[in-house]
């Protein structure tokens, strides 16, 4: 089997890299899909937490390539995806403590045995980063509706470019329809015409992703997931090659009777 | 060590010669920056290289290992340019080329005498690509771009600067003191304009249909007009 290398990378810190690893992974694995993540955020591992796993953790990708344990033995198998594993980050240690030639080998292996190999870059443009998109074949780059993260977002893809990663693709997370018709925040459009490249998804902002993520469940698993949770069972068929429409955006008209009259009136 | 010879720019540069292309490689920019740079000019212009163009790489006193100048070869050969020769001044870049099987020209600069600084003569660099935040292109005659400048993203001519696109990031010409620079795009919505020793903000009232402007210099200030007006009345 040869399966497919993902970087999943913003340039920016707290965009929803993780949350969004965990829910595509976990999304994936949900159709049937064997998927491994990788946590490639040396020093400042999460990943193992969003995903419940942490008291799970034995061995790390440095123990794989120093011999200390074989690749099996580190991969944490997910309690309620079997399809699902995990390859742990040291955090004892920090970006420098891997180079660009030992991950493109570790990713290497693990697409022999699995369908999806998602990698979890670290925040920041350095070390971490080169890391973790050595050995990808794609990348898809995360950003919230927000100038700062978008102007990050733009200069990771440039870096992605140069590094020969062509056409990554972004997942639009956070994103609050009501301020965006309220012209306080940045539209879909808007976004893309800065970046101009393809989008993959647009996550709305959904305190339902808090309480989950620090549960440790992520939220696809919920029996009916709420429109965050959609959006990334859409991602995961759109990775698929499936041809998913985006979720209508529209700021739901739940402001009672008078906004619906309002509503009517004003033609929406 | 010998003084640089600062023929050789600041910034990964081509220049087109009868004979193929020059390749010049400053002495002090990382290497890193160098790929970078070198990956971000050959996708920028990737559809303008004549498949075949042979290519001269000169690097001065920069010392370069057998692994560096494969890469070099490597980028070029996927743009199926052909790396045929290194000028250095460096002995241990010469026997590495020589190993890799190109020619050596190990004399000294050999390059054309260094330009003054005003150079209006330098060929116009034509790019085609969406220059990203924390890119930068610099070059010293005019440049025309064909796709957008983002914000974080600089341009900078000692000529002209055409943006077919949207120019959302730093733009400055007539860098080397050139009063008489104009930029131009198709959508002005910089982040800043600079021509000469002058600096604007961007206009905040931006037209709600956007036409192409043209920025330029008249009475020590930058001005901004729609591109046909200006035409018309400074007779372009």
């Amino acid at each position: 089997m040869s399966g497919k290398v993902i970087v999943i990378t913003s340039g920016k810190g707290g965009v929803g890299k993780t949350t969004s690893s965990a829910n595509l992974g976990m999304a994936l694995a949900s159709r049937g899909k064997s998927v491994v993540l990788v946590d490639a955020d040396f020093g400042l591992r999460n990943l193992d937490l969003l995903l419940g796993l942490e008291n799970r953790v034995v061995y790390t990708i440095l123990d794989v390539l120093s011999g200390e344990c074989r690749m099996e033995q580190a991969l944490v198998r997910d309690k309620r995806q079997p399809g699902l594993a995990l390859l742990p980050a040291a955090q004892t240690r920090d970006k420098s403590a891997i180079t660009p030639e030992q991950m493109q080998e570790i990713t290497n292996r693990l697409a022999e045995s699995f369908n999806y190999v998602l990698v979890d870059c670290p925040a920041g443009i350095e070390q971490g980063f080169r890391n973790a998109i050595a050995g990808a074949e794609s990348a898809i780059v995360v950003t919230t509706p927000e100038v700062s993260a978008v102007r990050d977002a733009d200069r990771v893809i440039g870096l992605l470019e140069a590094a020969g990663l062509r056409e990554p693709r972004l997942v639009l997370n956070r994103y609050r329809p009501q301020m965006v018709q309220a012209n306080d925040m940045m539209s879909v459009d808007d976004v893309l015409e800065i970046l101009a490249v393809k989008l993959l998804g647009v996550v709305p902002e959904d305190e339902q992703v808090i309480v989950t993520t620090n549960r440790g469940e992520p939220i696809v698993l919920m029996a009916s997931p709420p429109p965050a949770g959609q959006a990334y069972l859409n991602i995961a068929r759109r990775l698929e090659g499936e041809d998913v429409p985006l979720m209508d955006l529209k700021a739901p008209v739940n402001n009672g009777f008078m906004a619906r009259i309002r509503a009517l009136f004003s033609g929406r | 060590m010998q003084t640089l010879p600062n023929s050789l720019p600041t910034q990964v540069t081509f220049k087109g010669t009868p004979e193929g292309l020059r390749l010049l490689i400053p002495t002090d920019l990382p290497w890193d920056e160098v790929v970078l740079q070198l990956q971000q000019r050959l996708n920028a212009g990737e559809r303008l290289w004549q498949g075949g163009a042979v290519v001269m790489l000169e690097v001065g006193e920069r010392l370069l290992d057998g692994q560096q100048l494969r890469t070099v070869e490597e980028l070029l050969t996927a743009q199926q340019l052909h790396l045929i020769r290194v000028r250095t001044l460096r002995r241990q870049t010469a026997v590495a080329a020589a190993v890799a099987g190109l020619s050596v020209d190990q004399t000294d600069t050999g390059a054309e005498p260094v330009p003054p600084a005003i150079s209006i003569n330098a060929e116009p660099l034509y790019a085609q690509t969406t220059l990203r935040s924390g890119m930068r292109l610099q070059h010293p005659g005019t440049i025309v771009l064909i796709g957008d400048v983002n914000p974080g993203a600089e341009l900078i001519a000692d000529g002209d600067i055409v943006v077919w696109g949207t120019l959302r990031g730093v733009a400055h010409a007539g860098a080397h003191g050139n009063t008489k620079a104009l930029i131009f795009a198709l959508k002005l919505k910089p982040t800043q304009l600079r021509i000469a020793d002058r600096v604007a903000r961007a206009p905040d009232d931006v037209p709600a249909t956007p036409q192409p402007e043209v920025a330029y210099i008249r009475d020590n200030a930058i001005h901004i007009a729609y591109t046909t007006e200006f035409a018309r009345r400074w007779q372009l």
